[in-house]
Parts: structure tokens; C-alpha cells; sequence
């Protein structure tokens, strides 16, 4: 009953398939692998002489010798963890609330309203904050109009508001995964732990939590990704200090012009952001391909 | 917990405080900057200085509007340009690997649609800077040795096409193969045994059926390469996309026609939001 | 050929190999011309394999299909003179209900006048003229069910194909399904092929029931052969309801034999085909619920099976109430029918009664080893 497989037309199938897997091997090598693999071959070698270059780990030497980078990195590492968790604890309240107290056109609304900022750029987003919190900015003239504070405050250019720009927009990428989980847990298992003698803890921690488990994991999976590798935020809301990994990169390739060392950190942005995807995975025992879609 | 188990009033309305906070928090950026394309002041701040259009419609600096800021239409017409050649490509090859991961099976399928997820995991940044030096890389080859410039290689328009293409078609592809594994094959059987050959059966049945979510990758495509920051960065060359053109704008110190032009963008994206949610439902109840 | 005017269908030795699995093992069978024809059997017994080769989705490992004199080996499906009933109709959902059925003759490049004309003609034929515009989700499941006929009608198959249609109907409209499907196929005159699990539905509407077990054919026969005279233990057990007991031979009379069924209940039953069927010969017999005969007087008749039982419980269900009895010696449990008739309005659990049935209506059959 599950075979549809004709046994007699090999050469047709064969054919269809090539034809099938011929744009897809393309585009993954020409666009993904060859170019991850020219960045790292690009990253092992160090100049000798003017032009002249030679294999060597020097790149990576100079990762770990100088302290900016090291800093820079471990910073940013920090950060986007700080971050993951931060998201996840702001979020997993609106998601209870959509998914299990609203019924009906509420329910549909508030998540419609969640997914609204997703479809505004990037940079839109981050504009706004920046009107919000400069020293010119609604909040700062708001707190005097109101007479908390006497002079102007600048509110932009530190870690917080990094941490508020970076949490802002990832929040999407939480939200929506824990609320269609939450959303699939049938009130019942609420109901029944109840019934069965359960307080709101206990129901919460081994009814809810467990349920929601992999959502949870796939969230934090994205959204650290996303934090990791992000540069838009960083640089408008922190200015000259924030200090951020990709923008690093962006300054070795762009302003110094050095794509050895430029590379290097590419190298290890990736190798960095896959480890902990696959550490993710390994924990939850989940399967990319799932986590992924 | 859930309605049909009391709860205090207390807590229930701490809730609801908790959720006005949160939805203040999401939409105060974007709320600032829709009011501030109309604030009649140079700079998008307070004071509030009166209600005006003219970030749209003004013809004369210093309060150029947004209709007649050459810079911006050019920049505008770039992105455009930009997002429908990598929706073209990026759909095209979904709608292929759809094909190929749901309906064929060969050795390997598995790691091959493991390496497809790729271009999700690796950060936009470096997906950029990777192309860059590639195609780096081969132009000064042919430069070196055959004293050929390919301006191609180069950054530009091109390779941002090619950039944003690397990772928008795994969107796509995700988006094409979950409604073709939604695909009742019997259908596709039932055209055969009406008749049709294989082809006239894609034609007519299964592409048909695909087509919500064909155009609902095709919205999503185009409004991910309308958008795209890290990836055009590192590849843009003298011509810039929207993006690159108020990133730079920002920097030099923002006027409200940056609000004036976010509003359009937003309203565009939001109306993109909801033909795309409109296709949804009306996908989902033909299943 | 003669017999080749004569069939519309002809499969000879058909087998289907799924690597060391044989879904579909040396059937043979030939269809008469305008006949409605059902295979029967349980799920996973190979008739839907059987059905998709003959439709050309699969291909026989050996064996030849022949249609209107014509093998079909290598024949590609949309190049067959058959056409099916999906399972779950399979209707193009993108489709209103005219350009459905006027999917098949727009690839044959009939023209547009000729096709308007064909499917108004064979949407009338099928009760539903009019209903051209409407899209599928309009219908309900029984039109659903005609429209899915009518868009393989409107090709003049050879053959027609239906692969369990009614299986996701309620039961009131399967009923009527039934019937409504044996006229069409009449009207029609065309060969119907029909593969059902539901015993009822190839009893009813079928002309010939092929029995189908772990890919072979246990029994081909018109639906009153295979109730009365089942040719095995499985036909038996499966077509209609039984009391099946496994039981050994204790005696061999000349009309019939004497067994005893493992709990020690001796009984008088037909005589097996059988020459080595010997005192102590495991055997496996059947006796209906219908065919038992229940009386509250002690009758005097010894020569049919006569037994002394106690009511465990009654299943009421209007026309099919069956009484659940105990055999007092042995304590076998038998399913009786219960007629509702007056006479036995006011039977209550633990009341004493007689069953009698004859010897000829208990079918024995030898042990056969289970398959697995």
C-alpha cells in the first residue's frame, strides 16, 4: 500500500532526479560550502612579505594574544546568552497568556499583534528606539516634563540598551514557537492535574513546562543564533562602545582591509554559533531539520 | 491557569498589566516613528514643533520630502530591482527541492537536507563576508592570470542578488515542501488514471495546489531581501538598496524623512503581513 | 479468442514481490463483461496492490493483466482503458465539479462543445445535473461519492476501479451507497472492480466476491456460495458472523462426523471433503448464529445437535440481538440469534433454554497451520 515505486521505468526516474538535483548541488556548493571554505583557507594564511603570503595559524594567534578581540568575543558570547534568557522569561508569559487564558478573536488578535513588528525592517525597528531613548528622545523629555529628572539623559550608547535592543528583537522568535506549542496542549492536562491534587506550581513546572520543553529549546536555539550573529542592533543602540563581534568582522574586512584576520573571526563566529546549536540539540535530544522548520 | 479554573482576581489582572506592558514594549518603536514622519522639526525628536506632510511631499531643502528625495526613489527602485530577481531565483529553486526532498529518495538525502538548513545557522554577516572573498578570490584569478575583470565578481548588485539568494531559498524551500508533503498523492494518481501524463499532472493538479504557498514564499522572499541588512553590507557596491541608503542616512545624522520613508515601509510590509495571513487561511480550508 | 469476447479483465498468475514479502501471490481470475466484481479480505491481505496494478500505479513481479484482450504489461497508467475510484475520491480540489469530470476528456483533446455536452449528460445520469458550478466543498459525501464516479463514467472505462469508496461514510448513507452504487453499475453496464474489507458491502452490490488472504485467493464465488458453502476455515470465518470452536474427530459416521471441542462439548457436523481425516484429526468448525434453533419446550428430535443452555447475557440490536448462551456440561459459550418475535419478548439473563441445530449447518474444516 505504500509503494508506488514502478519497477520497470529506472532510466526516466534517474534521469528526473539529476535534472531534480542538479540546481540544488549548485547553489549549496557555489553560495554555502565553497565560500565558507575559501574563507576558512583565506583565514590559515598569514603575511610573510608584502603579497606575499604563507599557511600558518597566525590569525588565530592573534585572536587569543590580543585582548580586544578575546573581549570582544566573550563579550559578545555573554551577551547573546544573557539575552537568550532574558527573552525566554519575558516571553513565556505572553505565550501562556495568548495560548491558555484568551479564547477566541483576543487569542488571534494579540498573536497577529506579536508577529507585527517581524514584518518591520530591522533598522526601522532600531530607528525607533533611538527616538525613544537619545537625549533628545520622547523618554528623556518625558521624565523632565514630568519633573523626575532636571537635566536631559542619554540614554543610548550603553550595555542595557544593547541587552533592550537585542531582546526586542528576537522576541518574535520565542513567542511565536512557545505559543503554538502551549496552544497544543490540550486544557485537559491542566484540568487533570488539578483534579488530581495539583497547586499552580506543581501543575506549571510538571505539566506546562515539560510540554513546552521543545519549543523552549528551539527558541533559545534561534534566538541565540540570531543574537550572536546580529550587527544592526549593536552598533546603532551602542554606538562607538558596544564593543560587538560582527562588527569586528565588518572592521577587518571593510576598514583595515585585512581579510586574513577578517576571515579568521568568520571562522570562529561559526564555529562558535554551530557549537552551541549542536549543544542545544545534543541537550534536547531534537533534530536539527525539526528545530530548523 | 485557564478559564475553567478560578483563579484570584489578582492574578488575572496582573496578567492583563503584564500584557499591556508587553505590547507597549512592542509597539512603541514603531508607533514613534509613524508619528515623527509628521513632526514639522528637522530633527526626530521632541519638541513637538506641528502636524505636518511635508516629509512626504516637499520639494525644497532643507525639508526635502520623501517624494522628491532623488536618493531615496534610486535606492527605493534598487531594492525592487534587487528583491525580484532573488524572489525569482529563490522560488524557483524551492519550488525544485520541494520536488526533490518530498518525492524523491536517494543516498544521502538526509545529509543533503541537512547541508540545505545551512544558510540558517550561519550568521548573515559572514554569509556576506564568505561571498565576498569567494567571488573575491575568482575575479582577481582571472584578473592575475588572463588579465580579465570580471565586474560581476565585484561588489554590487549582483552578488547581493547572490547573497540574499544563498539563504532566502531555504526559507522558500521550507515554506514549498511543507504544503507539497500536505499533498494528497492520490490526486496526482487520479489525473494519471484520468489520462494525463506525468507532466500534465503536475501542471494542472499539483501546481495548482502548491500555488498559496509558492506565492506566500514569494511575499516572504521578497519582503526578507527588501529588508536584508548584514548580508547586503558586506556585498553592496555603488549602488545601494533602501536599507544601506537610510543606514547611512542614520549615521550622518537622521531627518524625519527617514520616519516618512519607515512609515511607507511599514504600512507596505504590514499589507504584504496580511495578504500572506489571507493566503494562510485560505489555503487551510481547502485542506 | 473466444474468451477473450467474454472478459473484460484477465490476470494469470499474478505475483508482487516487495523484496522478501510477497504481497500478491499466483492470483488468477477473469471478470465477465459488465459484472461487478469485488475482492474482499482483511487489511494488508494485498488487495490494494492487487487494485493499483491493475489501475498501472505498480507493476506485477510476473504474471500478465489482461484488459479487452490486451496485456497491460508495460502499459502506462494514463494509457489504460481503466479508470478508479480513489480510496478517498481524490477530487482535484481546485476544481469545480464540471471541470473535474471533464478532466479526462479534455486530455484526450475532445473539444469543448462535445465535452460541455458529455459531462451535463453523465451528471444527469447520476442524479446530479446542475451541480456543474459548485465546488467540491459544497458537496456532501454522498455526492462527493457520485461525482467521483461519474468524472471515470464520463471516459467509458473497460474497467472500473473502486478502491473501498464508502470506507469514510457514516453508516446510514453507506447503506444507501450501496445500493445506489449496484444500480449505477447496472445502468452503466460497465465492469465494476471493487476492493472493500466490509463484508456487507461485497455481499450486497456484487455479482462474484473473490475471499483474499495473505496475497492469494481463498475463494471466488457468487455471494451465496461463499456464505453457504465456504470453501476453507477462513472463508467460513470470515464472510458472516460464526461460532468458531477448534475441536478433534472422535468418530466417522457415513453422512457425518462426531467431534469434541476443547472444552468437551461433543457435536454432530457435516462431513469434510477430506480422505485423510481420521479419528483424532484437529479440526476447526463453524456454525452461524442464524442457524441455531431455539426452543423453551424439550423437543424429542435426537438426531440433530441438541443442547441444554443457560443465558450469560443479550446483546440487544433491534433486527441482529444475538443471546450469549453457556452449554451446561461444558460451559461453551455460543452466540444464538434471537428472532424478535413474541415468543421470546420476555427471555431474561440466567433463564434455561434448548438450541437445536443440524448437523449439516456445522461447516468442519481440517486444522490449517497458521500462517504468520
Amino acid at each position: 500500500m505504500k509503494t508506488i515505486g514502478t519497477a520497470n521505468a529506472r532510466t526516466p526516474i534517474k534521469l528526473g532526479l539529476l535534472l531534480l538535483l542538479c540546481p540544488i548541488l549548485l547553489w549549496l556548493f557555489l553560495l554555502v560550502i565553497l565560500p565558507q571554505l575559501t574563507m576558512l583557507n583565506i583565514s590559515l594564511q598569514e603575511r610573510v612579505a608584502p603579497r606575499i603570503y604563507e599557511y600558518g595559524f597566525s590569525n588565530f594567534i592573534a585572536f587569543f594574544t590580543e585582548p580586544l578581540y578575546w573581549n570582544t568575543f566573550l563579550r559578545t558570547a555573554i551577551m547573546s546568552i544573557i539575552a537568550t534568557i532574558l527573552t525566554l522569561i519575558i516571553a513565556f508569559p505572553i505565550s501562556y497568556y495568548i495560548a491558555k487564558m484568551l479564547r477566541g478573536r483576543a487569542k488571534g488578535l494579540l498573536f497577529v499583534l506579536c508577529l507585527i513588528p517581524f514584518w518591520v525592517s530591522e533598522l526601522v525597528r532600531t530607528y525607533g528606539w533611538m527616538i525613544l531613548l537619545r537625549e533628545s528622545g520622547v523618554i528623556s523629555t518625558f521624565l523632565q516634563y514630568i519633573g523626575l529628572v532636571d537635566g536631559p539623559i542619554e540614554f543610548l550608547y550603553t550595555d542595557a540598551t544593547i541587552m533592550l535592543g537585542l531582546v526586542y528583537s528576537s522576541m518574535l522568535f520565542m513567542v511565536v514557537p512557545l505559543t503554538s506549542t502551549l496552544d497544543s496542549l490540550d486544557d485537559s492536562y491542566i484540568e487533570a492535574g488539578y483534579d488530581l491534587g495539583g497547586n499552580g506550581f506543581s501543575v506549571f513546572w510538571h505539566i506546562v513546562v515539560p510540554h513546552a520543553k521543545p519549543a523552549i529549546v528551539s527558541g533559545c536555539i534561534v534566538v541565540f543564533m540570531l543574537t550572536l550573529g546580529n550587527y544592526l542592533t549593536p552598533i546603532l543602540l551602542g554606538g562607538k562602545s558596544s564593543l560587538w563581534f560582527t562588527e569586528q568582522i565588518f572592521t577587518q574586512f571593510i576598514t583595515r582591509f585585512n581579510w586574513q584576520q577578517g576571515s579568521a573571526f568568520g571562522v570562529l563566529l561559526l564555529s562558535i554559533s554551530s557549537l552551541i546549536v549542536w549543544l542545544g540539540l545534543k541537550l534536547s535530544r531534537q533534530s536539527f531539520s525539526k528545530v530548523m522548520s | 491557569m485557564i478559564p475553567s479554573i478560578p483563579q484570584s482576581k489578582l492574578f488575572k489582572s496582573s496578567f492583563r498589566l503584564y500584557a499591556f506592558i508587553f505590547f507597549t514594549f512592542l509597539m512603541a518603536p514603531l508607533v514613534v516613528v509613524a508619528v515623527f514622519a509628521f513632526n514639522d522639526s528637522l530633527f526626530p525628536s521632541l519638541p513637538w514643533q506641528g502636524f505636518t506632510w511635508g516629509w512626504f511631499f516637499s520639494d525644497a531643502e532643507p525639508k526635502l520630502g520623501l517624494f522628491h528625495d532623488q536618493q531615496l526613489y534610486k535606492s527605493i527602485g534598487t531594492s525592487f530591482l534587487v528583491a525580484s530577481f532573488t524572489t525569482i531565483l529563490a522560488v524557483s529553486l524551492a519550488v525544485n527541492n520541494a520536488f526533490l526532498f518530498e518525492r524523491k529518495t536517494f543516498p544521502g538525502k538526509n545529509i543533503l537536507y541537512m547541508l540545505m538548513l545551512l544558510p540558517l545557522v550561519i550568521p548573515g554577516v559572514i554569509l556576506g563576508v564568505s561571498i565576498l572573498i569567494m567571488s573575491s578570490t575568482i575575479a582577481n584569478y582571472f584578473d592575475e592570470v588572463w588579465a580579465i575583470d570580471i565586474e560581476i565578481l565585484r561588489p554590487g548588485l549582483a552578488l547581493v542578488v547572490v547573497g540574499q539568494f544563498a539563504f532566502i531559498t531555504t526559507i522558500c524551500t521550507l515554506i514549498v515542501a511543507a504544503r507539497l508533503r500536505n499533498f494528497d498523492l492520490s490526486l496526482e494518481e487520479a489525473a494519471l488514471n484520468l489520462g494525463a501524463t506525468k507532466l500534465q499532472a503536475i501542471r494542472t493538479i499539483t501546481i495548482p495546489y502548491l500555488l498559496p504557498a509558492i506565492v506566500g514564499a514569494a511575499v516572504i522572499s521578497f519582503f526578507m531581501s527588501f529588508e536584508n541588512f548584514n548580508t547586503t553590507l558586506m556585498l553592496v557596491g555603488s549602488d545601494s538598496p533602501l536599507t544601506i541608503t537610510l543606514y547611512d542616512r542614520l549615521r550622518e545624522g537622521a531627518t524625519p524623512v527617514i520616519n516618512a520613508v519607515s512609515l511607507l515601509l511599514m504600512l507596505a510590509s504590514i499589507l504584504l503581513a496580511f495578504a500572506n495571513y489571507f493566503l494562510k487561511g485560505k489555503n487551510s480550508s481547502i485542506k | 479468442m473466444l474468451n477473450h469476447m467474454e472478459f473484460d479483465l484477465q490476470c494469470t498468475d499474478i505475483v508482487r514481490k516487495f523484496d522478501d514479502f510477497t504481497a500478491v501471490d499466483h492470483v488468477s481470475f477473469a471478470i465477465k463483461k459488465g459484472s461487478f466484481f469485488s475482492i474482499l479480505g482483511p487489511s494488508g491481505c494485498g488487495k490494494t496492490t492487487l487494485l493499483r496494478m491493475l489501475a498501472g500505479f505498480d507493476n506485477p513481479t510476473s504474471g500478465e493483466i489482461i484488459i479487452k484482450g490486451k496485456s497491460m504489461n508495460g502499459v502506462a497508467p494514463n494509457k489504460r482503458p481503466v479508470n478508479m475510484v480513489f480510496q478517498h475520491l481524490a477530487l482535484f480540489p481546485n476544481m469545480n465539479v464540471s471541470e473535474n469530470i471533464a478532466y479526462g476528456l479534455h486530455r484526450q483533446g475532445i473539444n469543448k462543445v462535445e465535452i460541455k455536452h458529455r459531462v451535463e449528460q453523465v451528471l444527469a445520469r447520476v442524479n446530479l445535473a446542475g451541480s456543474g458550478n459548485k465546488q467540491i466543498t459544497q458537496l456532501s459525501g454522498g455526492q462527493k461519492q457520485r461525482i467521483a464516479i461519474a468524472r471515470c463514467l464520463v471516459l467509458n472505462p473497460d474497467v472500473l476501479l473502486l478502491d473501498e469508496p464508502l470506507g469514510a461514510l457514516d453508516l446510514k448513507l453507506r447503506e444507501h451507497m450501496k445500493v445506489e452504487l449496484k444500480q449505477l453499475q447496472q445502468e452503466f453496464e460497465t465492469t465494476f472492480v471493487y476492493i472493500t474489507h466490509d463484508q456487507s458491502e461485497a455481499l450486497v452490490m456484487s455479482d462474484q466476491v473473490a475471499v483474499m488472504n495473505h496475497g492469494q485467493f481463498q475463494q471466488v464465488g457468487d455471494p451465496q456460495q461463499l456464505y453457504y458453502q465456504p470453501d476453507n476455515a477462513f472463508v467460513a470465518g470470515f464472510v458472516g458472523d460464526s461460532n468458531k470452536w477448534s475441536a478433534s474427530v472422535i468418530d466417522i459416521l457415513p453422512d457425518s462426523l462426531k467431534v469434541k471441542t476443547t472444552t468437551g462439548l461433543i457435536l454432530s457436523v457435516s462431513k469434510v471433503d477430506n480422505k485423510s481425516l481420521i479419528i483424532g484429526s484437529e479440526v476447526d468448525i463453524f456454525i452461524r448464529p442464524e442457524a441455531v434453533h431455539i426452543s423453551q419446550q424439550v423437543t424429542a428430535n435426537l438426531q440433530d445437535n441438541h443442547l441444554n443452555i443457560k443465558i450469560n447475557n443479550i446483546l440487544f440490536d433491534g433486527a441482529n440481538s444475538q443471546l450469549l448462551v453457556e452449554e451446561q456440561n461444558s460451559g461453551e459459550e455460543i452466540k444464538v440469534k434471537l428472532p424478535q418475535t413474541a415468543e421470546f419478548m420476555h427471555l431474561q439473563k440466567g433463564d434455561k433454554l434448548q438450541i437445536s441445530f443440524p448437523f449439516q449447518q456445522v461447516k468442519t474444516f481440517p486444522k490449517e497451520l497458521e500462517v504468520s
